[in-house]
């Protein structure tokens, strides 16, 4: 291990040693016992680095260069923040509120919620709720395999706690609202979340990340999620964060059979923003299906990495990702999709299409199937184009002016994404942020164009 | 409304148009005939100001304006509608935002209010009828996976919507029955006013069965070789183009 590499190990090790909190119940064996593990992962594991496949793209050095501190003064920005501003109009749901990673109890609403759910902050859920967490808790999320995800587990502090018991179907859209406060220090957060659907039990979650300001800190979630027989969930993720935002969401699914994963993911903001999707069918029947949207201009990074596991047969899998690139924007798109050798009647689809608006821009796009299996039905794809001359001239020979006919194409093209979110405020919402990046984006692309000639 | 003057036109380096010249009054329909590779499209394409079309000689005059000064986007704003042979498919561009989109732009560019959504979509289902185009594509991406047909009448709708003062058909009447080409005439005549051109460019008399040209004109090797009344069509009809060919190479 060279010396670098051990100052980088030195980063995690210090945000372990400053960071580590005591929780609501410190008597929980099992949970002090995954802490433990967790930090001595940390000492042992590879740290991420260039030369590793699952970094290639990837540098993690710009998030060594920041000092993170640990949130200790949790809610004395929140004073400042309405929290009508961040909400979506005419979004009924039941709805959690973190703030910095913290739950904020009083800005959530989960009062009367129905016979058989279970939604709160994981702090709670120590308290209310130990027996559920010790069963699942780990499960599907190994902290002694992934760095970020020992990082996570070594730091737990609080997140997301979602149970359905069985047969039953949430009837409102469960939202989980992410701020990000802006505070002096380079702050880090480390959302832990459980979402465990039982047998035939249906919801929907929404995640959205944003922040209240410009400032830099460092999102580092981790999300497992459970699906037993039967079970059905659809969730969407909106990150639109700070320019100088860096965000890690690591996800583990564990699929039971039939269950049905719906997942939308967009990454909309932030300095560097990473999504890893680890999916494992883990009986037959199951289907996930992934789609994905993706937008980075100067300075960013926005990076995914799906891994799907068809382990069991008769699984379906659909991944569909797109992307608009600008500026000196990057994006890494990492999707592989492997097929057990018993895993026959597999169905999976996995495509990638990229849109460069810009000569500068750039994306490293690789999706991979690895199939052991013989009787599949698999498909992979990956494109990488420009806007079309031919429809920005029709459109002008309509009257339509250049950036206003590319930002009609580039939204067509986000559409096909945008439109698989069935939840009409969400849909809007996310509709108005692509608006307004997009405006600006052509502005400016005009203002470079006529500078240019 | 338009004067062509010596207009020489080079694609790819190669000299297409070679000094046409042609007047259209305000209130006519031209019918431009001619051969494949005579040059017709290229002159619908130069007059909607496609990129690709390189004027080496002569000039445009619209509306007593350089045509050429102006940006595509201007001359729709100025009233330059061209119905293209392949309109082009624009996946996920929605056809009725698309087209409220256009005519409010147009609007905007002559000083006008904008229409509310209401009153466009009296409209839109007004000419939508008009040129029997079902509604259901009015709710799907532009042009994308319509046939060939629904793709002509759809470009008939537009022009419908944005009424122009100068409206170019380039071979709208290729590839449609006879019942879509009644439709399309249709559309046109409903257009013709005394304020208003059209020009027909077409490779075939049948479309002129519908829309009865003022004036008719030949298009051969890069010049209008013969203009003439209607008839000329008819005669074009029954001698062929190559009766015209040998007549301008002699």
């Amino acid at each position: 291990m060279s010396a670098a590499n051990e100052q980088s190990r030195q980063w995690f090790e210090d945000l372990v040693k400053s960071g580590q909190v005591a929780l609501p119940s410190d008597k929980l064996d099992w949970l002090d016992a995954a802490r433990q593990q967790a930090h001595q992962a940390i000492n042992t594991l590879p740290v991420p680095y260039r030369k590793q496949e699952e970094w290639r793209y990837t540098s993690i050095d710009g998030l060594l260069r920041q000092d993170f501190q640990p949130v200790n003064e949790q809610f004395t920005a929140l004073h400042a923040v309405d929290l009508e501003d961040w909400l979506l109009p005419d979004m009924d749901s039941y709805r959690l509120v973190f703030a910095n990673g913290r739950c904020v109890p009083e800005m959530s609403d989960i009062e009367e919620l129905p016979e058989g759910v279970r939604i709160g902050s994981l702090r709670a859920a120590l308290t209310t709720d130990p027996d559920l967490l010790a069963t699942w808790f780990g499960q599907t999320a190994n902290h002694q395999q992934h760095m970020f995800t020992a990082l996570n587990t070594a730091l737990i502090n609080d997140g997301v706690f979602v149970h359905v018991a069985p047969g039953v179907k949430v009837d409102k859209p469960i939202e989980v609202l992410y701020l990000s406060l802006a505070l002096e220090d380079a702050v880090i957060a480390h959302p832990r979340n459980l979402v465990v659907m039982e047998n035939g039990s249906q919801a929907t979650l929404i995640e959205r990340f944003v922040s209240t300001g410009d400032s830099v800190y460092f999102n580092n979630v981790l999300n497992e999620i459970i699906l037993n027989e039967s079970a059905s969930l659809t969730h969407h993720r909106v990150q639109d964060e700070s320019p100088q935002a860096y965000h890690l969401s690591s996800l583990f699914l564990s699929q039971q059979k039939q269950s049905e994963y719906r997942g939308t993911a967009l990454a909309l903001g932030g300095a560097w923003a990473r999504t890893d999707y680890k999916a494992r069918f883990q009986d037959e029947e199951a289907v996930c299906t992934l789609n994905g949207l993706y937008l980075a201009g100067e300075k960013q990074l926005t990076d995914f990495h799906l891994d799907i596991d068809h382990a069991k047969p008769h699984c379906a899998s659909e991944e569909n990702f797109r992307g608009i690139l600008y500026g000196k924007g990057r994006a890494v798109f990492d999707g592989k999709i492997l097929v057990a050798k018993d895993a026959q009647k597999s169905d999976a689809h996995l495509h990638n299409a990229n849109l460069m608006l810009t000569r500068s821009a750039e994306v490293d796009t690789k999706p991979q199937l690895e199939i052991y299996a013989d009787d599949v039905k698999c498909s992979h794809g990956t494109t990488v184009g420009q806007l079309d001359p031919e429809q920005v001239y029709y459109m002008r020979s309509r009257g339509i002016e250049t950036p206003m006919a590319k930002k009609m194409l580039c939204l067509g093209f986000a559409d096909e994404i945008i439109d698989t979110i069935e939840i009409e405020p969400l849909r809007q919402h996310v509709h108005e942020r692509l608006h307004f990046t997009l405006d600006q984006v052509v502005t400016e692309q005009l203002q470079t164009d006529e500078v240019a000639q | 409304m338009l004067s062509i003057k010596n207009l020489h036109v080079n694609v790819d380096g190669k000299p297409i148009l070679k000094g046409l010249n042609l007047e259209i009054g305000t209130g006519e329909v031209h019918a431009i005939m001619g051969p494949n590779g005579s040059g017709k499209s290229t002159l619908a394409y130069v007059l909607s100001g496609r990129d690709g079309y390189e004027v080496t000689d002569g000039q445009i005059i619209y509306e007593g304006e350089d045509l050429l000064e102006l940006e595509t986007e201007e001359r729709a704003h100025k009233g330059v509608f061209l119905a293209m042979q392949y309109p082009v498919e624009l996946p996920g561009v929605n056809n009725m935002i698309f087209l409220k989109e256009s005519l409010n732009a147009i609007r905007r560019a002559r000083g006008e209010d904008e229409l509310d959504s209401v009153k466009f979509m009296q409209l839109i289902k007004e000419k939508a009828k008009m040129v029997k185009l079902d509604e259901k594509l009015l709710k799907r991406s532009v042009n994308a996976g319509f046939s060939g047909g629904e793709k002509k009448r759809n470009e008939i709708l537009q022009m419908a919507m944005l009424e122009p003062k100068l409206a170019l058909l380039d071979e709208t009447d290729s590839g449609l029955d006879i019942d879509a080409l009644r439709i399309v005439a249709e559309g046109v005549n409903a257009l013709r006013s005394p304020e208003r051109s059209v020009v027909l460019v077409t490779h075939y008399q049948r479309l002129l069965d519908y829309i009865q040209p003022d004036h008719v004109h030949v298009l051969a090797h890069g010049k209008i070789v013969r203009s003439g009344g209607k008839e000329l069509a008819h005669e074009l009809e029954e001698k062929g183009y190559s009766w015209i060919e040998e007549g301008a190479a002699a």
